[in-house]
């Protein structure tokens, strides 16, 4: 069986996929360093390590991601929004719509019925929206991710945050602490607010069902209820793998299409 | 408030054509021509106060349909509503607005285009008084009326058209009245009507519900002149604000209420500034109605649209004739004001252009300025808490209460 | 390709304009496509086109400038503020959209700060932002106004219907080479590639067009009937906010694509239709200069502008549209979601990119998109899916729509006649078809009660009304 690699190269996290046909193998994701080429080599050895095969047995790479340019051992290279696309369906073979929050950006995509990309829109300039929103929230909240996920289920009642800017939300924040407001309150309305910058995003594209959602804000329940509410439609976090691995894995499979031929 | 909405969700019902407008135009010639204005702005600020989380959803919609997400939420806010078919389907578009606000004007013609509308615009020059600009105005404004005969089927009544200006006329002199009275220290004037002047004037001006309104508001003011005390029901009034652009509409209007709270006049702003000639702050620039003729009447409509909040002062150079400096530093000196505030939208293209500029002569000329980076028609931007904590850090920090 | 469209593509300033200054001649600077250039001409300067490129920050320009403002004014104040349009003689600022009328102020304010800034002569330009006889009259006295001024201030001659006649004819001229450059960008087997074209218009914009035309005749007969290696890539019509430089070109064609046709500022809006010879006056400039704008400013005319598109992409057998805007261009952005909307409609592939403007731009998020559009170019969905559907496209209505039509339902009296704008209810779209036409027919749906209003003018495409209400007629030729 083909063995075949995919390396996704962001500006916060890496993340590699080594899959032998239709079944992961290996995967890594680490904190990005300054020198791409140098994070690429480290998390895909690490894949590879896990999956226990050499380099030399892949038959094909596709590499993704803002750094791709400078990763020298791939075969061939993807835009994220194709890689994350490929990744999307083949975690959630259903999913019509992909919504990927990153640590730094965020984007949204409508598929086909054979999963080609037809609509996308992407925010990568702004943090509202993003990863990075949440850790700011949370790092004032002094909570973890995860516990801030978790908050929207034991809220009595959100507040209201300004959720266009990072920069006035923090202030609003700590008004609100200041206030006497819960730290639930104020968490949820913090997953709130995340979860209605993504909607206006997503509906952008055109919501269809199914919606699969991806990346590392994925796992915080608290936006991804709220963003159900918003959109009016179930969000289906992949299983088979971590959610923040999709754009690997999609460059995995993408790698093993072009050497088919398929592509 | 509620007879206008009412007209507006019955129009069709009645036999009369709606019309999609903007608040800056004045409506008179709509109500006189059997058609009903369908204001965009005042509708988001209606969304915006009674409605939990205000109109923000409709102007996510906008983006949806392919709007910017950066044009002024006044439009959006209301304008979602409409491309998304959940409210009755306009007939035809009038704006005022090009010439003077881009991006108000671009709304409508959004608008028209998505939605397949008729569209006029009443094009502006950038200069006010000078006769090309006037000619200009009278021959756009006929333009408009043959646009709006030719969609309606219905002839302009002259009759109708008198009695409406008649009435105009009346509630110009109301008007003029409570911006006199309100120019004495303690203004006797409460805090909120310069919010029930416009409101009532975009609306329904020309109209007799108005003119009720604004006989009452009158009266009320002028007993709280002999009493002397001022109209803080907070108690005494302890500085005079002159809000140079517009007010800010988060849900129950607290902007108003903060004013009231903490002592301060509200002298208006752009918004209730309509220069009639017998405006105490119109000098030579104010327009006269006249029924004496179809074109009589005509002419000092488009005279009196020329002058309409916006319309009148940001079409030119800020700090040109008759613009929006001039006009900023006769009101604050006239109305003796304390400070200055300007709030607005993030989509007004039109003043974040030059409100630097405005916001330093104004500080220079002895007028501290507040320059409010908010919304004004969705607090998710910057929420009330935070606008209002900016407010209060001001007073406090130029020692103004 | 000629040095010194090179330069004068990616310079401020440049040999050509240092050369006529030499000559004791005068250049004046505008900032949109509305000013009628002949009028400088016919005076004896050369026209200029202020830009914003060059600079790595907007500093000045933040100073006086608000947030939320289009970069590219504030990057061409902060040019003017470094001194680097210290060579011109005059500038003439224009009615053209908010920000960049706005420029004005800021740049006499900063004038007040830095020394010399400020062209002695500076001045301003209304423009109208429609097509009637009574605007194109007013438009022919403010040109009038702008030449007396003009000539006044430099104690230039006064510009004659000779001297007018002569103008037209060179400005004339440039448009037809350019078109004539336009040509052989629509051919199968283009000799040039989209930067390079780019290179040449702007050079256009930068020196004085006795110079430019005889150059550009040269080098289209130099690439008549060339071949460049640029058959079979993708092709692109690049839309949108003005680009006048060519980072945009680079990052699209780095992809792999070329850009063949536009309709931005700097580039096809320029030369698009010829002003008419027969008849050298003001009134005749503004004719043209206002029929021929393909500039969203002109408030109504989106279904004139759509048809021009569409034809160009005919023409230049476009396989994908860009439709670009610069952050905070409401005019621009807008006016691309409803091109995306009917191009879609009619298979022609579109994508929309917000971007900053020119050198401020972030090459490598345009690069990501592009990259992405073009990989969809290359693997076409099913027919019939590309086809957005607006609205409501889960079939139903969101939260909060139906929380409005529950209680304006409620309210005593109050019969709701509701009407999809577009089909988008996929259980209407299935079931029932209205019989005049492609409406569904919303009163038996079980969501909506109420009367159904049939046929009553939806679907009349009447967007604009000039040719009913005083447009001069037959005023101007439209485009190509």
């Amino acid at each position: 069986m083909m063995i075949t690699a995919g390396c996704d190269v962001g500006s916060l996290t890496s993340k590699a996929v080594v899959m032998r046909g239709n079944r992961i193998i290996g995967t890594a994701i680490i904190r990005s360093r300054t020198h791409p080429e140098k994070t690429a080599r480290q998390v895909m050895d690490q894949a590879l390590k896990m999956a226990g095969v050499d380099e030399k047995d892949v038959a094909h790479s596709v590499g993704t991601g803002y750094g791709v340019e400078k990763i020298a051992f791939v075969t061939a290279r993807h835009s994220e929004i194709a890689c994350h696309a490929r990744g999307a369906r083949f975690l959630v073979p259903t999913a019509r719509t992909v919504i990927d929050i990153g640590g730094q950006d965020c984007k949204a995509s409508r598929l086909d019925e054979n999963g080609g990309v037809l609509k996308f829109l992407a925010n990568d300039k702004c943090a509202a929206g993003t990863g990075r929103f949440l850790e700011v929230m949370a790092k004032i909240l002094n909570l973890s991710l995860d516990e801030l996920g978790k908050l929207s289920k034991i809220a009595r009642a959100p507040v209201t945050l300004a959720s266009t800017c990072t920069v006035w939300a923090q202030a609003d924040v700590i008004q609100y602490l200041n206030s006497g407001e819960t730290v639930a309150d104020v968490g949820a309305g913090v997953n709130n607010a995340m979860a209605s910058r993504v909607a206006s995003l997503a509906n952008g594209v055109g919501v269809t069902a199914d919606v699969c959602m991806t990346g590392g804000v994925a796992k915080n329940q608290g936006v991804v209820h709220a963003l159900e509410k918003l959109l009016n439609e179930r969000i289906v976090i992949p299983r088979k793998a971590d959610p923040q691995l999709a754009g690997a894995v999609g460059a995995a499979i993408l790698a093993r299409e072009i050497a088919e031929g398929s592509k | 408030m509620g007879k206008y909405l009412e007209e507006v969700v019955t129009a069709h019902e009645k036999g009369k054509k709606l019309c999609m407008t903007t608040f800056c135009q004045s409506p008179a010639i709509f109500w006189a021509m059997d058609v009903v204005p369908l204001l965009m702005e005042p509708m988001t600020v209606a969304g915006s106060l009674v409605r939990k989380g205000g109109a923000n959803e409709f102007m996510d919609y906008c983006v949806e349909a392919g709007f910017t997400e950066t044009s002024c939420s006044s439009q959006r806010g209301a304008l979602g509503a409409y491309l998304a078919g959940l409210a009755e389907k306009p007939d035809f578009v009038v704006i005022d607005t090009p010439g003077i606000c881009d991006t108000n004007a671009n709304s409508f013609s959004f608008a028209a285009a998505y939605m397949k509308l008729p569209f006029y615009q009443l094009n502006y020059p950038p200069t006010l008084k000078d006769e090309r600009a006037e000619k200009y105005h009278r021959d756009d404004y006929r333009n408009m009326i043959a646009f709006i005969e030719d969609q309606t089927g219905n002839k302009l009544d002259t009759a109708r058209l008198a009695e409406v200006m008649t009435e105009m006329e009346k509630q110009d002199l109301l008007i003029c009245e409570i911006q006199d009275l309100q120019r004495l220290v303690p203004s006797p004037v409460p805090v909120i009507y310069n919010f029930f002047i416009y409101g009532l004037r975009f609306t329904m001006g020309g109209r007799k519900e108005v003119t009720d309104m604004l006989e009452a508001m009158l009266a009320e003011a002028q007993k709280k002149a002999q009493e002397g005390k001022g109209a803080i029901f907070s108690g005494p009034e302890k500085a005079r604000a002159l809000f140079i652009y517009i007010d800010h509409y988060a849900i129950n209007v607290p902007l108003w209420s903060l004013l009231d709270e903490r002592g301060v006049t509200h002298l208006g702003g752009i918004l209730d500034r309509f220069y009639q000639a017998d405006a105490p702050y119109a000098g030579d620039d104010g327009y006269k109605i006249s029924t004496d003729s179809l074109d009589a009447m005509i002419d000092s409509l488009a005279e009196a649209n020329s002058r309409l909040p916006m319309v009148k002062q940001i079409r030119g150079p800020y700090d040109a004739p008759n613009m929006w400096l001039e006009e900023g530093l006769g009101l604050a000196k006239m109305y003796k004001a304390d400070f200055c505030v300007y709030s607005g939208t993030p989509g007004c293209r039109n003043t974040w252009g030059m409100v630097k500029l405005m916001a330093a002569d104004m500080e220079k000329a002895g007028y501290p300025t507040l320059v409010i980076n908010a919304d004004a028609f969705d607090d998710r931007v910057e929420s009330w808490e935070q606008t209002r904590h900016r407010i209060e850090e001001f007073l406090e920090v130029r020692r103004l209460v | 390709m000629n040095e010194i469209f090179i330069q004068a593509a990616n310079r401020v300033n440049n040999p050509a304009i240092e050369e006529w200054k030499a000559q004791g001649k005068k250049v004046i600077g505008l900032v949109c496509s509305h000013v009628p250039e002949e009028v400088i001409t016919a005076a004896g300067m050369f026209s200029y086109r202020l830009r914003g490129i060059e600079t790595d920050s907007t500093s000045i320009g933040d100073t006086y400038f608000g947030p939320f403002i289009c970069s590219c004014p504030k990057a061409i104040l902060e040019n003017a503020g470094r001194g680097r349009y210290n060579f011109l003689d005059g500038a003439i600022m224009v009615q053209a959209c908010d920000s960049m009328r706005r420029l004005d102020e800021c740049w006499r304010k900063a004038g007040e700060d830095y020394a010399n800034i400020v062209p002695s002569f500076f001045h301003y330009m209304g423009v109208p932002h429609k097509v009637t006889d009574y605007a194109i009259a007013w438009f022919a006295q403010e040109i009038e106004k702008f030449a007396l001024a003009l000539t006044e201030h430099f104690g230039a001659p006064s510009i004659t219907p000779d001297s007018l006649a002569a103008a037209i004819s060179l400005h004339n001229e440039s448009r037809r080479l350019l078109m004539d450059l336009e040509a052989l960008r629509n051919a199968g087997d283009p000799p040039l590639s989209g930067e390079e074209a780019m290179t040449i218009i702007l050079a256009g914009t930068a020196m004085p067009k006795s110079v430019y035309n005889p150059m550009l005749a040269e080098t289209i007969r130099q690439l008549s009937g060339k071949s460049a290696g640029h058959a079979g890539k993708k092709r692109i019509l690049l839309a949108g906010s003005v680009v006048d430089d060519l980072g945009m070109f680079r990052a699209i064609e780095a992809e792999g694509a070329i850009v063949v046709a536009d309709t931005v500022c700097f580039g096809s809006r320029a030369y698009d239709g010829l002003v008419a010879e027969d008849d050298p006056s003001y009134t005749t400039l503004a004719r043209r200069y206002l029929n021929e704008q393909f500039c969203p400013r002109m408030f109504g005319y989106y279904e004139k502008r759509l048809e021009v598109l569409k034809q160009k992409i005919e023409t230049a057998k476009i396989d994908g549209v860009i439709l670009q805007n610069i952050r905070f261009c409401d005019l621009h952005g807008s006016e691309n979601g409803l091109f995306e909307r009917d191009l879609e409609a009619l298979g022609i592939p579109c994508i929309r990119v917000e971007r900053e403007y020119g050198p401020l731009g972030d090459e490598g998020r345009v690069r990501m998109r592009v990259s992405a559009f073009l990989e969809r170019l290359s693997c076409p969905p099913p027919p019939g899916t590309g086809v957005l559907k607006r609205g409501f496209s889960t079939g139903r209505p969101p939260p909060a729509a139906r929380e409005v039509i529950r209680h304006a339902r409620s309210i005593e009296g109050i019969q709701l006649r509701l009407e999809p704008v577009e089909p988008v209810l996929r259980s209407v779209q299935d079931g029932r078809r209205h019989t005049k036409g492609v409406r569904p027919d919303a009163r038996t749906h079980p969501e909506f009660s109420g009367r159904h209003r049939a046929g009553h003018g939806h679907g009349r495409a009447r967007a604009a009304l000039p040719e009913r209400h005083g447009q001069v007629p037959g005023g101007g030729g439209h485009g190509p």
